[in-house]
Order: C-alpha cells, then sequence, then structure tokens
C-alpha cells in the first residue's frame, strides 16, 4: 500500500494533494457556507481562455499569468455583476462561464488539434507535476492560510448576517471581492496539477461531506483536509493499480474526484441518522439565494 | 429529399429546432433560478451516455435515466437546507462528470469523445436527430402550455399553492424532468457549454426587456434562434468554432440588451431599479 | 343552527410524528375573529398549516367547516406571509390575485367573466385595483400583504386564516387589511389569525387563543390578555417591572 509511492513521480503527486488538502479544507468551508459552489465552477472554465492566451503570448510560463489575470477578471465581473439588479447571480454566473470559455475554444480551435490540451486542462498532470510546481503550491497553501486566519471573522459574519456586518462596518462588496480573490488563486494554482475537474471537486465536496457529520466549522475544514488526504491517496492507489494491473487508462484526477464523491455518498446516511435523532422542523427557506433550487 | 442532405441545411434546421426549444425552457430556468441546477445536469448526463454508447442502448436513454436520477436526488435533497442544495449540486457536477470520464477511459477514443460533449458537433447532425429535437420541442411546448397554471402558482408561491390543493412538490419535479430532458436532446448537438449559454442567456436577455411570462418566452426563443443563425454564419464565414460562435452570440444579445435597457433608464432620468431585498 | 367554522379538540399538531403544539381545545362559530397569540416560534404558524391540511394532526380532532382539513380546503383561505416570495418573479398584481381563482378553474379552463369580476372585487377591496398591472415585486411589503389577502378572497371562502398578516406592515396598509377583515367576519367568513402584537388581538378579535407549545387559554380578550394568563403563556419571556408593569419579549 505504500510500495508506489516509493516511486518519485507518486510521492510528488501525492505531495501535491496533500499541500492542496490544506488549503482547500478551510477554503471550501467557505464554498459552502457562502454557496459559492457554482462561482468555483464558474471560474474553472473562465480561466481557460486565459490559459490558452497565456499559453499562446509567453509558453508554459505564461500560463500562469494568462489564467491569473483571466481568474481575478471573473472574480471582479462576478462580484459587480451580483451587486447590480436585474440579472440574477446565477444566470450571470451562468453567462460568465459560457461566454469565457467560448472564447478559449475559439482561441483554441484556430489551431490544429486541441483535443489532448483540453484534456490536460480538464484532468491535469497530477503526475508530472514537477518540484517548482509543489514550492509554488506550499507558497500559496501559506498565504491563503494566513489570508483566511486573518478574515475569517469578517468572512464569516459577512455570510451568517450581511446586513450586521454592514450595519458593522464592514465592507462587503470588498469581502466578497477578496474571497473570490482567493478562490481564483486557488484554481489557477491547481489547476496546472490537477486539472479543473479535480479543483472543483476540492472546493465543494470536502466541506459537503463534511458537514455530514458536523457542524461546526473548524472541524469541518479540518475533516475536510482528512478526508481529501485519504481520498487523494486511495484515488492515487486506484488509479496505480487500473493502469498497472488491468491496464485502464483512469486518470488520477479522476479517481481522486471518485473517491471523495464516494465519502460524500457514503456519508449521507450518516446525515439522515443524525437528524432522525434530533428531528429538525422543516424551515421555510426564503428562496432568493442564487444557487438554490426548487422549494 | 436533396435538401436535407445538405450538411449545412441541417445543421440551420437544428439550430432553429434548438433554439425554440432552449428558448423555451429557458425562462423557466432563469426565473426559477436554475441555472447552477442546469448545468450540474449538463455534467450528469454524461456517464449515462457514456454507459449506454457501451452497453448499447441508445444514447438518449441513457442520457435520461442518469438525468433524471439527478434530478431527482438533488430535488429531495434541496428539501433541507440551501447550502446542502449547492454542494449537492457540485457534487454532481464534478462527480458526474468523473465517472462519465473514467467509464470512456475503459474504452478507447477517449479524447474525442470528451471535446465533443463539451463543445458539441453541431455540423454532424443527421436527419434522424432532426425528427427527435421536433419531436421533443413539440412535447416541452404541450408541458408548458397546459400546465402553465400549476407551474407558476408551484413556482412563485409553493406554501400558498400547496395550500390550495397543487402539489408543488410534483409539479417542481415535472420542470425538472423537462429540463432533463431538454438538456439531453441539446447536450449531443451542441456540447455541454453551449446547451449552458443557450438555455440562460437568450432567456435573461428577455426578462430584461419584459416582465410578463409569456411575453419574455417568444421573446427568448427569438433571441436564441437568431443568436443560433448568427453563429453559424460567423462560424462559417470566418471558419470559427461553430459552438463557441453561437454561444458567444448569445451572450452578445444579452449585454446588447443589458446595455440599451441601461441607456433607456438613463435617457429616462429614472435611477437604477434596484431589487427589494 | 349554524355549525361551528372550526372545532379543535384535545388537538396536538407537529410535523413527522414531532408535535409542535399540544392541548388545544377551541371553537369558532362563523363570522367570528380568533386570534392566536404568542412569541415566536410557539407554534401559531403550524397551528394555522394544521387547519389548512398541511401539517399534520397528530392526537385529537379537527373539524373543519364540518369537513375535515384537507377536504375543507376549497372552502377555504389562506393568506402566508409575503417575505419567502421572490421578488424578480415575472407576474403581476392582477395574476397573483387570479391564482385564488385556480381551484375553480383547474388547470386549463380559460378564466371567464366572473373570475375576472372577482378579482377585481378583490382588489379594490383592498384598495390596490390601480396597481393590477404592476408586477407584484414592486410593491412594498404591506401592498404585497394585501395583495395576498385579495388572492385569498376572491375565492370567497368561509374561513379564512392568516399568518401574522400585520408583520411589516406601514400603517395605511394595515388600515385597509383591519377593514377588510372586518366586513369579511361582517358577511360570516370566519377568522383566524396569527399575531404578536397584543394592540392588535385585542382591538380586532373575539376569541383569543394563547399558544406557545400549547394551549395556555383561551377566550374572549378580556380575560386572556391580562397579566396572569400572560405571565404564563411566555413563560421566561414575561419580565415583570418593578413599576407594577410587564414586559414582553419576543426574539
Amino acid at each position: 500500500m505504500i510500495e508506489p509511492f516509493t516511486v518519485p513521480f507518486m510521492g510528488r503527486a501525492l505531495t501535491e494533494i496533500a499541500l492542496l488538502a490544506l488549503i482547500c479544507g478551510p477554503v471550501s468551508v467557505f464554498v459552502f457556507v457562502r454557496r459559492l459552489s457554482f462561482v468555483s465552477d464558474a471560474l474553472t472554465h473562465t480561466v481557460f481562455p486565459g490559459v490558452v492566451v497565456g499559453f499562446v503570448a509567453g509558453g508554459i510560463e505564461g500560463l500562469f499569468t494568462g489564467a491569473l489575470v483571466a481568474g481575478v477578471l471573473t472574480a471582479v465581473a462576478l462580484t459587480v455583476l451580483t451587486r447590480s439588479a436585474r440579472l440574477t447571480d446565477d444566470a450571470a454566473t451562468a453567462v460568465l462561464l459560457t461566454a469565457m470559455f467560448s472564447i478559449g475554444v475559439i482561441l483554441v480551435s484556430r489551431r490544429t488539434s486541441y483535443t489532448s490540451d483540453l484534456t490536460a486542462f480538464l484532468f491535469g498532470r497530477l503526475l508530472t507535476v514537477t518540484p517548482r510546481q509543489i514550492a509554488e503550491t506550499a507558497v500559496l497553501s501559506v498565504v491563503i492560510l494566513v489570508a483566511l486566519a486573518l478574515g475569517a471573522r469578517a468572512l464569516l459574519f459577512r455570510a451568517f448576517d450581511p446586513a450586521g456586518a454592514a450595519a458593522a462596518g464592514l465592507r462587503i462588496g470588498w469581502l466578497d471581492l477578496g474571497l473570490n480573490i482567493m478562490l481564483a488563486l486557488v484554481v489557477v494554482a491547481a489547476v496546472r496539477a490537477v486539472g479543473t475537474i479535480l479543483v472543483v471537486a476540492l472546493l465543494i465536496i470536502p466541506a459537503a461531506a463534511a458537514r455530514m457529520v458536523t457542524d461546526r466549522l473548524v472541524l469541518m475544514a479540518v475533516a475536510g483536509t482528512g478526508l481529501v488526504l485519504a481520498a487523494g491517496y486511495l484515488g492515487l492507489l486506484l488509479s496505480w493499480t487500473a493502469s498497472l494491473r488491468y491496464g485502464v487508462a483512469l486518470t488520477s484526477a479522476s479517481a481522486v474526484v471518485l473517491m471523495l464523491v464516494l465519502a460524500y455518498l457514503l456519508l449521507l446516511p450518516v446525515r439522515l441518522w443524525r437528524d432522525r435523532r434530533r428531528p429538525a422542523l422543516p424551515i421555510p427557506l426564503p428562496r432568493r439565494s442564487p444557487h438554490e433550487l426548487v422549494g | 429529399m436533396n435538401w436535407w442532405d445538405d450538411v449545412m441545411h441541417r445543421a440551420v434546421t437544428e439550430v432553429v429546432l434548438v433554439g425554440a426549444l432552449t428558448g423555451l425552457i429557458g425562462v423557466q430556468v432563469v426565473v426559477r433560478r436554475l441555472s447552477f441546477f442546469t448545468m450540474a445536469l449538463t455534467h450528469a448526463t454524461f456517464p449515462g451516455v457514456v454507459a449506454a454508447s457501451i452497453i448499447g442502448v441508445n444514447l438518449l436513454l441513457g442520457g435520461v435515466v442518469t438525468g433524471a436520477v439527478v434530478a431527482l436526488g438533488v430535488a429531495a435533497l434541496t428539501r433541507r437546507r440551501g447550502q446542502d442544495a449547492a454542494a449537492a449540486t457540485g457534487v454532481l457536477v464534478s462527480g458526474g462528470f468523473a465517472l462519465g470520464a473514467a467509464l470512456v477511459a475503459m474504452q478507447s477514443g477517449f479524447s474525442r469523445d470528451l471535446s465533443s460533449f463539451l463543445v458539441g458537433s453541431i455540423l454532424t447532425v443527421s436527419a434522424f436527430d432532426l425528427i427527435v429535437t421536433a419531436a421533443v420541442l413539440a412535447v416541452v411546448a404541450l408541458v408548458l402550455l397546459l400546465c402553465a397554471r400549476p407551474l407558476l402558482y408551484a413556482g412563485f408561491d409553493p406554501v400558498g399553492a400547496r395550500a390550495s390543493g397543487i402539489r408543488a412538490s410534483g409539479w417542481d419535479v415535472v420542470l425538472l424532468l423537462t429540463i432533463v430532458l431538454v438538456v439531453v436532446t441539446v447536450v449531443p448537438a451542441v456540447g455541454t457549454i453551449l446547451a449552458l449559454s443557450l438555455i440562460v442567456a437568450p432567456a435573461a436577455a428577455a426578462r430584461l426587456w419584459s416582465d410578463r411570462l409569456p411575453v419574455a418566452t417568444v421573446l427568448a426563443i427569438a433571441f436564441a434562434i437568431t443568436s443560433g443563425l448568427a453563429g453559424l454564419y460567423v462560424s462559417s464565414s470566418w471558419n470559427v468554432a461553430a459552438g463557441a460562435s453561437i454561444s458567444l452570440a448569445a451572450t452578445a444579445a444579452l449585454v446588447l440588451s443589458w446595455g440599451l435597457q441601461r441607456l433607456g433608464r438613463i435617457a429616462r432620468g429614472t435611477r437604477v431599479r434596484t431589487v427589494p431585498a | 343552527m349554524e355549525t361551528a367554522a372550526l372545532r379543535l379538540a384535545g388537538v396536538s399538531v407537529g410535523y413527522s410524528g414531532t408535535p409542535v403544539v399540544t392541548g388545544v381545545d377551541l371553537e369558532l362559530g362563523p363570522g367570528q375573529r380568533l386570534a392566536l397569540v404568542g412569541p415566536n416560534g410557539a407554534g401559531k404558524s403550524t397551528l394555522i398549516k394544521s387547519v389548512l391540511g398541511l401539517a399534520d394532526i397528530l392526537d385529537g380532532e379537527a373539524i373543519v367547516l364540518d369537513r375535515t382539513p384537507a377536504r375543507a380546503r376549497e372552502l377555504t383561505g389562506y393568506v402566508p406571509q409575503t417575505g419567502n416570495l421572490d421578488s424578480d418573479f415575472p407576474v403581476s398584481v392582477r395574476q397573483v390575485v387570479m391564482m385564488g381563482r385556480y381551484r375553480r378553474l383547474g388547470w386549463w379552463r380559460p378564466a371567464r367573466a366572473a373570475d375576472r369580476r372577482a378579482v377585481t372585487e378583490a382588489l379594490d377591496r383592498v384598495g390596490l385595483a390601480d396597481r393590477a398591472g404592476m408586477r407584484f415585486g414592486l410593491l412594498s411589503g404591506g401592498q404585497r400583504q394585501r395583495v395576498l389577502l385579495a388572492r385569498a378572497i376572491a375565492a370567497r371562502p368561509r374561513l379564512l386564516l392568516l399568518d401574522e398578516p400585520f408583520n411589516g406592515v406601514d400603517a395605511v396598509s394595515q388600515e385597509a387589511i383591519v377593514r377588510v377583515l372586518r366586513e369579511l367576519s361582517a358577511d360570516g367568513t370566519a377568522l383566524v389569525l396569527s399575531t404578536h402584537d397584543l394592540a392588535v388581538a385585542r382591538d380586532l378579535a373575539d376569541l383569543v387563543c394563547l399558544i406557545n407549545g400549547r394551549q395556555w387559554a383561551v377566550g374572549g380578550p378580556g380575560e386572556t390578555l391580562m397579566a396572569e394568563p400572560l405571565r404564563r403563556a411566555y413563560g421566561s419571556s414575561a419580565i415583570d417591572l418593578a413599576d407594577g408593569r410587564m414586559v414582553l419579549v419576543d426574539l
């Protein structure tokens, strides 16, 4: 069970996942609490044109910058759009997502074959992550964790009581922008290594799964980190075994995501059981959140 | 039938049909804030389609089955808390896609299936596809027309509707399944991204122009079809990806509508309307 | 002999087997006005919903207009709180009031002159006939509440249930609502309204029921809206001040 990870590239892959676990455990709590799942998903699509432009303009080095610019632009656009009326948050997010992704597709389709680029973009290259990328992820994790530690109180106040926070003098617009930019940073930094599919999963699933067993935010963050570590380990193991033993080309990113989803599904009954012991009355929900579905 | 033999003719017909379909359902999606759900559906139908092609069953069927499972599952989960609903939808997006990708990995042709799923292949639509799209359009139009009242009441005020004897949760499911039907029909032709774009952008633009549901629906259909045709034209003239062009045309319609409305308000001297909290 | 509009005997209500309010015993005659009074979270909403068949009757017997709650729905009207409604929804004031007629119309039958007349009359009564074409979301809180009242009366109910109808409502709208309610009860419609505003209850109600997890008292406002019964019902939320007055804290 340890043996595969003594192979250098597997070890590096696991290290990268571990660092991402450290970042995404806490960040996913904010995504959960502020219902930013759609925004996270949108960010993974909107960095696409940035990646293409950056790559075309500056090669491999330019990728990161391009993605970063696109990500920050998205964060700003979303923050601005959702504060004005007439266009609902979710429609604005959807249109921004599709528009930017389409720009990326157009840019890319001018080149001859883009399917392999697309695959790399979607699934990343976890198994070819370099020590340099690991170092960059480590730096990012420090930056994000410090930023979260400093801003946690304000962000949580705004999340649970926007009116009260505004009355207390907190600038909601700047807080929202700050969080959106933080998300963009995580997406941009992680996309190269693990691809967009896994990034979205890492931002959304840890807190959602942890919520099944606890309703205390700090515990959710810690449990989320733990879940990502476990899913990373098992997923890498799974894709290693699948390709070596059975010849199935399962990407490691897919495997890790599937492990995360499995964890979520397995924990779901725990939540139902907990709710049964303390029966919760159906709360009439104000249907004004953009990410809320019917009912 | 030599008119149908021309690729461009079929593509144009498909664009018109798809435009009508997405415009029709789009208003419901925008008004009920179901854009994220629709996005999740496009990803969730992916494993169903792949599984169906592996098993050898009709692809649409596979998509409908997984789509329905997802729709019902999420509807059941959302009766509870809003945060869980958003998270559950997010789980479905990444889970569905990863599952589909995993299934695809078990056969060959990995990258090709993936990109056509995302981006679609409107230029390879067949006469049979057209017939299916037309049939689905008829069904959806019928459902939305006949059930307009209960859908409106249940959508606007589920509690009041229930007190009036309308089964609000049942009607929610009807709407969600209708969206599943549209997504499953449209995604193979135009891809996930474009499907979302055509469903949301024209309807959002139409909403800017009218507060009345029937008018907005007609406008949405008009915008969607126009975007489709404009996108196709640009794509064939300048040799760029068709799906992406259509998507950007739809976005342009929205941006234009927003801009014109804004100018109109400035010209009339009214302040920007904000939504009462 | 006129049968009671509402008869509750030993009733417990709640959701999924968990009781929210227990021990409710009251009888409401046609044209009478009942106020359910209690702090937030006392279960007033749940009790109202149970009369509509939207919450479970866990114990006891509930007879609404001589029928079971579910069967009585076609003769009852409901005015919920407006807070949960989406302001962006593309629906006009007239359309909202017409929703009150859907029960008679079913899915597809087109609205006839009689329905349109009922809608116009209802809007006239609440004083919003001039806003009929406006989008519902553009109205103020009080105006929206009046529209929901119009929706309920468009179907000419024999029993009308209102959930905190005066919450967040401006003075003009409150006056209009009170006036309409008095007219309705004079016409024989029985009314049940929940409120935590004692002044409204004292002013409007023939019968008051103090609710807080269970029924603490029922009777005329003169008997129930007094210090002792209120202190018992509000429990720890009732604070006695030194000068003999009492403060009811409602959180």
